[in-house]
């Protein structure tokens, strides 16, 4: 008996093996079959999220941004260093009253499908903005109106002064120059057409989007055939991805494998230093955060280094200001040394004892989770009880905008002109003021700073503003963390920006 | 019989109106406001309302239910608030990744399941009894994300068999397909196999002790006909409705496995939606799982009938 039982089961399970190992078949590498000879080939890319869409003036989303970098175009854009330079203008003039800027366009250049791209996509796509308050439209707070005076020709009128103009006008590709045709017909969500050096040939929702050369480019010729993006949200799928040579490029890497990543050649992972800066913000509107005592306490609580550390695995810079050491807006100001007597000092000063204080954080940046344990074991020794509340995004936002907190901690990313990030989050009208700091001295130099033209000047008025707000404390600063991405061996000609935008322009691939 | 389903569809239509009201009022109470979450860090509160209203968020909530009731019965489930594309679109295209992994993770499991069960259930006490139980422990116990992974370190890090994630439509290339599907659903297969396992065993012990088997062996009928024929067939019922409600529930999206496999199926859309509160996606989301739900179910009663010839439909 038992022996016929065991051949019912034996047949099963070989049968189960044969699927298998059937299985197993498949090949590794994959170059998506265009294998043309001289072809450049197509470059696979991991980023860790999906896009929510493709319009670029419509979505918030980095992974998005990450796709569209390599699609469209603006104006004028960032070189390395994060100085604007021109893009689709060649040149531009201003007015000797600061309120005309003249855009002159590059001669011959088309969108993907062949058609031309003149002043008046310009003009369509920065009305468009404006019009239907998109999310860019604070961008254009100043401009009067947008007119093309003849093909090649864009005149910007603003109300004021705005000598962040260029910064607003190519910062990134949210404020890209997009095709009517491609808006009016819905298109633009999946299947935007630009004049970027690649163009979407296919977007399969959940899976990738396919980009191709677009040989109507107006700049030097794309080498690869085209770039893939699939979307892997673990960063360890991502990393064994790389290594299996599945995808030839990702920035999503595991954040406590970079430091030996960086070590190796293969793949090859390089760092530099962001432009973003992560930071603690105390509620001035609840008790006892609105006295500046209690908040030049805890900033005196906290070790930088250790929180940086277990973090950022030690990938970042420490800063007690906004403004990392590369910029040009960047001012040295550290007077917060690690001093728990100085801290309780401050503490009996204001009064307080036996604090309690909520600490609002969100899963969707993991590292602001590692970041409150340790700034709670900080505090903790100067008798201040943390209590720690991590929420999904979308509810993190909600009790922000409600000002239910004590505490948050947040990032700022992609920062180029001061303006932007310490108007929204310093000036008592800021959009982004939710922990109400309100200082009429900062208000004024921030408004000042906005129309001021002479730079040495503008430079001296935001200097001004990160000492106030760091002695203050009404943002508690913590660091600028550096951006990795990592690439194999095939890959060539790609650099880490500081400001993460992602080009493959002038990426080859070996074969 | 043609009466029966037509009456059990019924029943369904009124059960998929019942997940619309819930599904809705539910929604509402999820804290998390998507406009906000939609413009992210940076905008102004013009932008913030002119969003708002575009996505008809500004309209009374029985206003929002009905319009979206009256659509939905044309099979026009909304357009999603990220993407702005048409929702039913966005839930069918999802849906052959998600069927695909779950019928292939089902019939992996039973592959696995049905010997074991069968052979645990036949020599209970014995030295495959007590393996086939340790597997099942282990199958339920460990998290099948953490098995994912060590999944993929295992068969496509260290030994470089199958690729880590991704996913290839069965339509395009059924080779590749299969070496992608092969990892996610052997993870997802084997919770399912655990559960199976312990089924059929418990089962097939169950009718081993009835009298007709005491019979059939008695009558000097081969071991494999009692087994196959006697047994296992009165066994199978209630072993029918687990494997059901297992490849119901699958393919509801299996979430976690979804995302780490980078699987673009029904879960990760929910996750997703979720993470982005885009309410219209995850209504309709949860409105296809509501569907395949009761049509598994369905076919499950319709088959009873089959298997075994007391139960009637009436």
């Amino acid at each position: 008996m038992s022996r016929t039982r065991f051949r019912l089961a034996g047949a099963t399970i070989a049968l189960m093996l044969a699927a298998v190992a059937g299985c197993s078949g498949g090949e590794g590498v994959d170059v998506d079959g265009n294998d043309a000879a001289g072809a450049g080939g197509v470059l696979n890319a991991a980023i860790g999220g999906e896009p929510d869409q493709l319009d670029p003036h419509k979505t918030s989303a980095y992974y998005s941004f990450q796709v569209l970098e390599n699609v469209f175009d603006t104006l004028v854009e960032p070189d390395a260093n994060l100085e604007m330079k021109p893009a689709l203008a060649t040149g531009w003039t201003t007015s000797d009253d600061q309120l005309t800027w003249t855009f002159t366009l590059r001669e011959g250049v088309k969108f993907s499908d062949g058609s031309p791209l003149t002043a008046e996509d310009v003009v369509y796509s920065y009305n468009r903005i404006i019009d239907e308050k998109l999310n860019n439209a604070y961008k254009f707070g100043t401009v009067k109106s947008i007119e093309a005076s003849d093909p090649k020709t864009v005149v910007v009128t603003l109300n004021a002064p705005t000598p962040n103009l260029l910064a607003n006008l190519g910062g990134f590709k949210g404020v890209a120059i997009v095709q009517k045709a491609n808006v009016e017909s819905g298109e633009i969500t999946t299947k935007p057409v630009g004049s970027g050096p690649f163009a979407v040939e296919n977007y399969s929702s959940g899976d990738s989007i396919r980009l191709v050369r677009n040989d109507n480019y107006w700049g030097e010729k794309p080498k690869l055939d085209g770039v893939r993006f699939t979307f892997v949200s673990d960063p360890t799928v991502a990393l064994q991805n790389l290594r299996g040579g599945e995808v030839h490029w990702t920035d999503n890497l595991p954040p406590q494998q970079v430091p030996a990543l960086l070590d190796g050649d293969d793949p090859t992972v390089r760092s530099v230093p962001s432009t973003d800066y992560w930071y603690l913000a105390l509620n001035q509107a609840r008790k006892p955060y609105d006295d500046v005592n209690v908040r030049r306490a805890i900033a005196f609580a906290l070790d930088r280094e250790a929180i940086t550390k277990a973090a950022k695995f030690g990938l970042a810079t420490v800063n007690q200001a906004a403004i990392p050491q590369n910029s040009a807006f960047y001012y040295e100001y550290a007077p917060y040394t690690h001093d728990v007597n100085q801290a309780r000092q401050l503490l009996d000063q204001a009064g307080v004892s036996g604090l309690s204080m909520d600490l609002m954080v969100t899963s969707e940046y993991p590292e602001t989770v590692t970041a409150a344990q340790v700034i709670a074991s900080q505090l903790e020794a100067v008798g201040i009880t943390v209590k720690i509340r991590t929420l999904d995004f979308a509810q993190w936002l909600d009790e922000q905008g409600a000002g239910k907190f004590d505490a948050f901690m947040l990032g700022w990313l992609g920062n180029i002109d001061p303006d932007e990030f310490y108007y929204a989050q310093h000036h008592s009208d800021g959009t982004f003021n939710f922990h109400e700091y309100a200082n009429p001295n900062v208000d004024r130099l921030l408004d000042q700073a906005r129309t001021e033209t002479d730079q040495a000047a503008r430079k001296q008025q935001y200097d001004q503003v990160a000492k106030q707000i760091v002695d203050d404390a009404s943002y508690i600063y913590l660091y600028n963390p550096d951006v990795a991405q990592g690439w194999s061996k095939q890959v060539s000609g790609y650099e880490v920006r500081t400001d993460r935008a992602i080009r493959f322009r002038d990426v080859a691939l070996a074969r | 019989m043609a009466r029966f389903v037509i009456r059990r569809l019924l029943q369904s239509a009124v059960v998929l109106l019942g997940v619309t009201v819930v599904v809705f009022l539910l929604l509402q109470l999820v804290p998390g406001d998507p406009v906000r979450v939609a413009l992210g860090t940076r905008f102004d509160p013009q932008t913030y309302e002119a969003l708002r209203a575009r996505a008809g968020l500004d309209q009374p909530l029985v206003v929002q239910y009905f319009d979206y009731l009256r659509r939905a019965l044309t099979g026009d489930l909304g357009v999603s608030f990220r993407s702005g594309r048409p929702v039913t679109a966005i839930v069918l295209e999802r849906l052959p990744a998600t069927l695909s992994l779950a019928v292939t993770a089902v019939v992996f499991a039973m592959l696995i399941a049905f010997p074991l069960g069968i052979v645990s259930a036949i020599r209970s006490g014995s030295l495959v009894d007590h393996a086939a139980r340790v597997f099942s422990q282990f199958g339920v116990s460990v998290p099948d994300f953490w098995m994912g992974i060590m999944g993929i370190l295992l068969f496509s890090g260290v030994l470089g068999w199958l690729p880590p994630s991704g996913y290839v439509a069965l339509t395009e290339d059924p080779g590749r397909w299969a070496s992608h599907v092969a990892l996610p659903a052997a993870t997802v297969g084997l919770v399912t196999a655990s559960i199976l396992t312990r089924f059929i065993r418990s089962s097939m012990l169950e009718v081993l002790s009835e009298d007709y088997v005491r019979t059939a062996e008695a009558k000097g009928l081969r071991t494999r006909v009692v087994v196959l024929r006697h047994v296992l067939r009165n066994a199978l019922i209630p072993v029918v409705t687990v494997v059901a409600v297992q490849l119901a529930s699958l393919l509801g999206g299996v979430i976690v496995i979804e995302v780490l496999f980078a699987w673009p199926g029904i879960g990760r859309l929910t996750y997703d939606a979720v993470a982005a509160r885009d309410y219209p996606v995850l209504q309709g989301a949860v409105l296809l799982v509501a569907a395949l739900f009761l049509l598994v179910n369905l076919l499950v009663d319709v088959l009873y009938a089959r298997l075994d010839p007391r139960i009637t439909v009436k």
